[in-house]
């Protein structure tokens, strides 16, 4: 059963590897300083961020960060650290503040 | 060796086979390896079973992690490189299995 993280070498199904870079954005920064303050704090391992990352349903459409982002959200409510709805509360918030609402 | 560990059933320079197998959940085995000759490169030690790992345990006992070397002729059909190239995978003992008859790697 072929799964995200095993088909290295597929190029004949997925074509050629995008090399292409883009700067780098201050939430992907966040994001990644989120995960090494979980995983120093023993919250998460690596390789239940990777088993994580494979769960994803939209791994393909999304963005290296973006999987960060979206499987510690899931390994912090299954952890019990966070609920959705806090999650989705803050989220909500901070959307507002945005917009200056 | 990176960590010490006893009882590993391979040693540098033994032919393997690697388990053509379906295992639920997160392994570190790619799916192009399963099935392919390989041979043990180096023993790197004992580690935590990453597939326990992963879902909270503590991946104890350790299991022993070998360098893997493969043929990429072996690995990819129709591959157009040198017959020479290898492709080395750290592969856990439990996803090995001794090859003796048959199913050499291809000769350059």
């Amino acid at each position: 059963m072929e799964k995200v993280h095993d088909m290295g070498g597929r190029r004949e199904k997925f074509g050629p590897i995008d090399r292409s870079d883009h700067q780098v954005e201050d939430w992907e920064r966040l994001a990644d300083a989120v995960n090494i303050v979980l995983n120093a704090k023993g919250h998460k391992t690596t390789d239940e961020m990777r088993r994580a990352i494979e769960s994803l349903d939209e791994y393909r459409e999304m963005g290296y960060y973006e999987r960060w982002a979206a499987a510690a959200e899931l390994l912090v409510v299954e952890k019990g650290l966070l609920t959705r709805e806090e999650i989705d509360e803050r989220a909500a918030e901070l959307e507002r503040r945005w917009r200056g609402a | 060796m990176i960590r010490p560990v006893a009882g590993a059933r391979f040693a540098p320079g033994d032919a393997v086979r690697v388990r053509d197998m379906d295992k639920e959940g997160h392994v570190r085995t790619p799916d192009y390896t399963k099935g392919k000759p390989g041979r043990i490169a180096e023993i790197l030690g004992g580690f935590p079973n990453p597939e326990r790992l992963a879902y909270g345990g503590d991946g104890l006992p350790e299991r022993p992690l070998y360098k893997v070397g493969f043929r990429q002729a072996d690995l990819w059909h129709g591959y157009g490189g040198s017959p020479a190239d290898v492709l080395f995978i750290d592969l856990y003992e439990h996803w090995l299995e001794p090859r003796e008859h048959g199913g050499e790697e291809k000769r350059t």
